[in-house]
């Protein structure tokens, strides 16, 4: 009897070892951050590093002032504008790319000289052509993403397996059907990849183009506040953009997940 | 039915030499006949196989079929693929009735015809699956379900059952053999294993290697039908001595290409 009710005590224990290793890492690790964040803000007491508390306060000042509401919507129109156009053109051309040699030859030097440049040196030339309106910083987003999603898409294409063409061809597929019925979700996954990079430069393309070219959206309020040694305006800021940028991978990784559902569990897992 | 008069073949290869994959062949193949071709890796099986396919282009000579000459893919081929080939994303339905779609045949009666085929080739139950939840037996049946859905009057099949476990490999012959049986058409089948080639064919095609050329055209003796006592067919003397004549021409072959031969 005794020994039974230890072997219960034993396995108790060991139950509780084994629910520590079950805690969720991004949750936890999520926390660390901002009790790291907080101390260090706390002990450093420098104006460009508040506490987290500091920064979460002036965000909720912030937000209940409207001023993060309206700049966000500038911000996320500049952004959905500029993304759509980087994956309407990306895959355009990244399909064409892919495909016909011919187009490889011709476009390839310009993809990868623009995809290593450093965007934003485009910044003044889209200023003088465009003006400081939206038409510049969606073309800033555009710089920031298009390249990308073309780069991976052509590589997507080229990677499709070759016997599966040829079956299409086989049932005498033409071309167009070949590209839409095969190719296309073939390469699909991998072209997903890309999109996902994608959001994420889009994002810095959108933060960049506002700070440097047009004032606008949150762009702007992160310069009008470092412009007035105020740190916690731009960290509170960070934390809206960086909610953005999760907020606009997880749209992308919900629309992958549906298009790319065929894709055996551990690969997808590996990607 | 189908012509094939001097073709030829020949590619670069990738030391600059010039690769004969075939040169100068000849065959005749009848109506509703059950050919299969027979040789060793490289003697230009599957090259020929996809010229008649209308899949890849030749040098010299002629493919007709009826009369008229291959010029590419054609509603009245089919092909069957050794590495099966099923689009990974689409479900078996899906996959049966891709032949059908691209075809420009409207949902309805291209899920109807696919649905009679999946359940030809016993995979009832199966309609919405995808290929990566399929045993390789089972892909191939795929395979071959989404060629006959186009109702070819030839099939092409290019080493079908070579990439299958021998114990599956034996149960699909039996199956084509009866499905054959039941709804002939004209087959063009590719292997490399001699009573494969024999328990199917009406006659094999021996081909030879480097160039590839028609050895022998060897007539099979077996009776049909023969799906229904497979093992009977098996035992009989002339299965036997088929098989038997067929690896000892292929051996020779073998033999002919070993290094030490060629250097003496």
């Amino acid at each position: 009897m005794s020994a039974l009710v230890e072997r219960r005590g034993a396995t108790a224990v060991r139950r509780r070892r084994l629910s520590w290793r079950r805690l969720p890492a991004a949750p936890v690790s999520l926390a660390a951050g901002a009790v790291l964040w907080e101390l260090i803000g706390r002990v450093a007491d420098v104006p460009f590093f508040p506490p987290l508390t500091t920064v979460l306060g002036r965000l909720a000042d912030m937000v209940s002032s409207g001023q993060i509401i309206g700049s966000l919507g500038d911000s996320l129109l500049n952004l959905a504008l500029g993304f759509g156009i980087s994956l309407a053109a990306g895959l355009a051309v990244g399909v064409a790319m892919g495909r016909y040699r011919k187009v490889e030859a011709a476009l390839g030097v310009y993809v990868y000289a623009l995809l290593t440049a450093p965007s934003l040196v485009f910044a003044p030339i889209f200023f003088s052509l465009l003006g400081e309106g939206r038409g510049s910083i969606v073309a800033v987003v555009v710089m920031y993403t298009v390249f990308i999603v073309i780069i991976n898409t052509a590589s997507a294409i080229r990677t499709v397996p070759g016997h599966l063409v040829e079956m299409a061809r086989s049932y005498g597929a033409r071309e167009t059907q070949v590209l839409l019925r095969v190719i296309l979700p073939a390469a699909a996954p991998m072209i997903m990849a890309g999109v996902r990079l994608g959001v994420g430069r889009a994002v810095t393309g959108m933060i960049n183009g506002e700070m440097f070219i047009a004032v606008v959206g949150l762009g702007r309020i992160v310069t009008q506040a470092g412009g007035r040694f105020d740190g916690a305006s731009v960290l509170a800021v960070l934390l809206v953009i960086i909610a953005v940028a999760l907020g606009a991978v997880a749209l992308v990784q919900a629309v992958d997940r549906r298009i790319t559902r065929w894709v055996p569990k551990t690969t997808k897992d590996g990607l | 039915m189908i012509q094939i008069r001097g073709l030829s073949k020949s590619f670069v290869g990738q030391d600059g030499s010039v690769v004969h994959a075939l040169r100068d062949v000849d065959l005749d193949i009848d109506e509703n006949e059950f050919l299969t071709i027979l040789g060793p890796s490289g003697c230009g099986k599957t090259t020929l196989l996809k010229a008649v396919a209308g899949l890849i282009p030749w040098n010299d000579g002629d493919i007709l079929i009826d009369g008229s000459a291959v010029r590419g893919p054609g509603p009245e081929r089919s092909m069957v693929f050794q590495n099966f080939a099923l689009l990974p994303w689409a479900t078996v339905l899906d996959n049966v009735g891709f032949g059908l779609r691209m075809r420009g045949i409207g949902r309805a009666e291209r899920d109807e015809r696919a649905r009679a085929l999946i359940e030809m080739v016993g995979l009832s139950g199966f309609e919405t699956k995808r290929p990566g939840e399929l045993s390789g037996g089972m892909q191939q049946r795929v395979g071959i379900a989404r060629a006959l859905a186009v109702e070819p009057r030839v099939l092409l099949m290019d080493e079908p059952f070579g990439a299958v476990d021998e114990q599956t490999r034996r149960l699909l012959q039996e199956e084509l053999l009866s499905i054959w049986e039941r709804r002939r058409m004209t087959v063009v089948f590719i292997t490399h294993s001699m009573e494969e080639a024999v328990l199917l064919g009406d006659r094999v095609v021996l081909m030879s290697a480097r160039p590839g050329q028609i050895a022998e055209i060897v007539p099979v003796p077996l009776p049909r039908p023969r799906s229904s006592d497979v093992g009977a067919i098996e035992r009989s003397s002339d299965y036997v001595e088929v098989t038997a004549y067929l690896w000892d021409r292929l051996r020779d072959m073998h033999t002919e290409h070993r290094p030490s031969k060629v250097a003496g």
